[in-house]
């Protein structure tokens, strides 16, 4: 069904390279104005899904309805979409305000217009005094600031990004993140920006999409995708999550580290399950209490200041475990503690 | 250096070919003290009156005659090297890229002379062009297209191709696909990308290129001497007349240098027209 929202609408996308299936019957609908990331190990088809929504590879079977219209045949230059490519691809024969004003030039806007939306865009990412220098001589940052910018200056349907970020360094992309998200709100574009760095999707994303091997694996809020992870996989990528096994569902409950744990199942009876613990959600406390919750072993531990990373082993099973207060509480490598696992916070699916 | 020779010692590696182009520099200096000798055979004196002796409407024609042909043969070998440097680059097999490459290298594996035989059986007055038209009934007498500037066009184009399309091939490699994709995002058509990026971007490489094949073709002496009969008179088929049948030296020696000033002025207007497009300028 198609709602007023739903912006771009991805049916039934598949593609293949020759022998090879890149994307599997591909089904996305993304509202307006929203962000959407489309994140995934590399090889998962993602970039492949962004080119074929930009125009610049044709799905083998399927179509994109773009506010309900068919454009799966148009080619990229009559879809305007705005996009920032990995390597940027600023034109280095083009100052910076050249650059930016290409997509209105073709649009027939004339010079006096286009010069006011350039110093404006020059404005809005906060680099107004660089409009008559080549791009080679601008920094990293700038250039970045410059790419998003000409993209947006043809006030495109759909802003698209391809790893934008991925050449910058860890602070610069940082702030470049909040800065990206800003600007997408300022403007209200729905945007789809692809990236294989799960702390980046999880800072910009209204909805997230992780996709593996050619397909969508989960497609939700980021919090959403962190807490109630689909499936294994997910809950490894976002955030590595302790994968442990969870034996067979009997009367409604699980064994986990070796203890029964009662969990609101879907699954039914005998089915072999798998847990997925996050390291924050595990609280170690020093053994001796007898609340019957499990007892293991610290193996390994390092105060990284905000928390304490440990790995402790209960019952064969290696946790990593994330604690704020392990360090005050005299626990060192070696030391026998309890570990206590908050059943809201287990994530149960069928093993694979 | 982190390019694995020092300088020094890269130095030493191009002492033999220092060395061998020692005779060549030898060989211009000998014949610029030959263009101002007093005497036509033997270096004697001094005097300009070799250079003033060229000031004739004949030598003016033959200077005009080589710039025009030159110029020609260097606009049309670009036409056609464009598209095929393109296409070399596209070719993904490794067996149709060799494959073309050889049949692209072809006039510069070839003995010149068997080359122009071969014009001279296809385009001939009784080749097979014309006596295929003449069969036909399309045309009464042969078409020349031989020993006239036409022949002599055609054959400086199919010279001077392969240095025309090996440089392009460089720099259409050195093309960003990203480039072309931004643009076309952009809302530019596939005419609008290769005129606002594509040539652009390829410009420094399309001159370079171009500067290559008009220096080759301004000296060319065999291509018109065998293609173009005396009637073609380039400054290199000119100087030879000097030379063989009029023992003119030293005025064959300032035509050599009115020749080398000719090339160099190109080449160096070339790199100056490089620097000054690449340059940013603001609309």
């Amino acid at each position: 069904m198609i709602t007023r929202n739903d912006h771009l609408h991805i049916d039934g996308i598949s593609k293949n390279f020759g022998d090879v299936k890149a994307l599997a019957d591909i089904d996305l609908k993304i509202q307006r104005g929203s962000f959407v990331c489309l994140l995934g190990p590399s090889g998962c088809g993602k970039t492949t899904l962004l080119r074929i929504i930009a125009g610049f590879e044709t799905a083998t079977t399927g179509r994109l309805l773009l506010d309900g219209n068919d454009i799966t045949q148009q080619p990229p230059h009559k879809r305007g979409f705005g996009m920032v490519f990995q390597s940027l691809a600023l034109f280095p024969h083009m100052t910076v305000a050249q650059n930016i004003a290409y997509g209105l030039k073709l649009r027939g806007i004339n010079g006096k217009a286009r010069r006011e939306r350039v110093d404006e865009l020059l404005n809005v990412i906060q680099l107004p005094l660089i409009a008559d220098r080549p791009v080679s001589a601008l920094s990293g940052g700038q250039r970045q600031r410059v790419a998003i910018a000409r993209a947006l200056a043809i006030q495109p349907p759909l802003f698209l990004l391809d790893e934008p970020l991925s050449a910058l360094d860890a602070k610069l992309r940082d702030s470049m993140q909040i800065e990206l998200r800003q600007l997408q709100q300022k403007f209200g574009v729905t945007t789809i920006l692809v990236t294989h760095d799960q702390h980046e999707a999880m800072m910009l994303a209204d909805e997230l999409v992780v996709m593996k091997d050619g397909a969508i694996r989960q497609s939700a809020a980021p919090a959403t995708v962190y807490r109630h992870p689909a499936d294994s996989f997910v809950a490894d990528f976002l955030g590595a999550a302790n994968l442990v096994d969870a034996g067979q569902v009997s009367g409604g409950a699980i064994q986990l580290l070796g203890r029964p744990m009662s969990i609101p199942s879907k699954h039914p009876e005998n089915t072999h399950l798998q847990a997925a613990v996050r390291a924050e959600h595990i609280t170690l406390r020093p053994a001796g209490a007898s609340d019957g919750s499990a007892v293991g072993t610290i193996l390994f531990m390092r105060d990284l200041g905000p928390l304490t990373e440990l790995v402790v082993d209960v019952a064969g099973e290696n946790l990593r475990v994330r604690s704020t207060n392990a360090a005050s509480q005299g626990m060192a490598v070696g030391s026998k503690v309890s570990v206590i696992v908050d059943p809201e916070h287990v994530s149960v699916f069928a093993a694979s | 250096m982190s390019i694995g020779l020092s300088r020094k010692r890269a130095l030493a590696f191009s002492l033999p070919a220092l060395l061998a182009i020692t005779p060549f520099l030898g060989a211009c200096f000998y014949i610029f003290r030959f263009s101002i000798s007093a005497e036509t055979g033997t270096i004697q004196g001094f005097s300009i009156r070799p250079y003033l002796d060229l000031m004739t409407p004949f030598f003016g024609r033959s200077v005009w005659l080589t710039v025009k042909l030159a110029f020609i043969a260097t606009l049309i070998a670009m036409v056609l090297a464009v598209p095929l440097a393109f296409v070399l680059t596209s070719l993904r097999s490794p067996l149709a890229r060799r494959c073309l490459t050889v049949t692209i290298l072809l006039p510069l594996i070839l003995n010149l002379l068997v080359q122009a035989y071969g014009w001279i059986l296809l385009l001939g007055p009784s080749g097979v062009l014309n006596t295929t038209l003449r069969g036909l009934g399309i045309i009464d007498r042969p078409l020349f297209l031989l020993f006239n500037e036409t022949g002599v066009l055609l054959g400086l184009v199919q010279t001077s191709l392969p240095l025309a399309v090996f440089p392009i091939v460089s720099s259409v490699r050195g093309l960003s696909q990203e480039h072309l994709e931004a643009a076309s995002s952009l809302g530019a058509s596939q005419w609008q990308t290769l005129r606002d990026i594509t040539l652009p971007l390829l410009r420094p490489g399309l001159l370079g290129a171009a500067s290559i094949v008009f220096a080759f073709n301004a000296s060319a002496f065999a291509v018109p001497l065998l293609l173009g009969g005396r009637r073609v008179q380039m400054l290199g088929v000119a100087i030879r007349d000097m030379i063989s049948p009029l023992f003119n030296w030293s005025g064959a020696a300032a035509a050599g240098m009115i020749l080398i000033g000719i090339t160099l002025f190109v080449l160096v207007f070339t790199s100056w027209l490089v620097r000054i497009t690449s340059r940013n300028v603001r609309d």
